[in-house]
């Protein structure tokens, strides 16, 4: 599992590769935590190249989008695998987070 | 396959990869191999997680037109199955992840049973492959 994160003007881009799983979840967790303070504003999450994703993943996700809201911020997840959508889609986050 | 994993902690991604590479699922659909994936992480997580045991089985075979996943604990008696499932609908302030990988489980395999049985937690996953 690998993050980047790059800062433009207006937007904050991440991408994540590989796999969030038992393993992988703490890196992941602790890659976007800066995501997580009141001045990340708005964040865009490249998942084209996120392979796998457990409970331990969305559990992180939604971590993220409460302090997103919370903060006043926005959050999308885009290009998001149909196997990966599926995870999101069965536990209702596509409800709370934004996919594109 | 049959894998017993003792002693069991730390173990995680290694239990994972062994069922993964083993014949019966390294040659299925890559979409249901996600599921199993999905499926054998959540449960042993749980399982490392809430029972206590020192050791873990696990045993994958196919069955006629299925794949049939066990796996056996000596921990305390819990059957994860009976909690009640995660309320997907609330809005984001009241969402909480508990429960939510069981829950992934019960609905990504055609069934999914509990037993406890000569001082064993027993759980058996069915997906189906063909």
């Amino acid at each position: 599992m690998e993050v980047s994160i790059n800062k433009t003007e207006d937007k904050t881009l991440v991408k994540v590769n590989g796999r969030i799983d038992t393993t992988t979840a703490e890196s992941f967790n602790e890659a976007i935590a800066p995501l997580m303070a009141p001045e990340a504003g708005a964040i865009e999450i490249d998942c084209s190249e996120l392979d796998y994703t457990s409970s331990q993943g969305l559990r992180i996700f939604l971590m993220l989008q409460k302090a997103v809201s919370a903060n006043k911020g926005s959050l999308v997840l885009t290009n998001m695998q149909a196997p990966v959508k599926e995870v999101f889609d069965i536990t209702g986050f596509s409800s709370i987070i934004k996919i594109i | 396959m049959y894998r017993k994993f003792d002693p069991v902690e730390g173990k995680n991604a290694e239990i994972i990869e062994a069922v993964m590479n083993c014949e019966e699922v390294k040659n299925i659909d890559e979409g249901l191999q996600f599921k199993v994936r999905l499926c054998v992480e959540e449960v042993e997580e749980n399982i490392l997680s809430y029972s206590g045991t020192t050791w873990v089985s696990i045993q994958a075979e196919e069955d006629g037109n299925s794949l049939v996943i066990c796996f056996k604990d000596g921990g305390t008696p819990f059957d994860p199955l009976a909690k009640d499932d995660p309320d997907i609908t609330s809005n984001l302030d009241d969402r909480e992840v508990g429960g939510l990988g069981i829950f992934l489980c019960k609905q990504m395999m055609d069934s999914i049973e509990y037993r406890h049985e000569n001082g064993s937690n027993i759980l058996t996953m069915k997906l189906r492959i063909a």
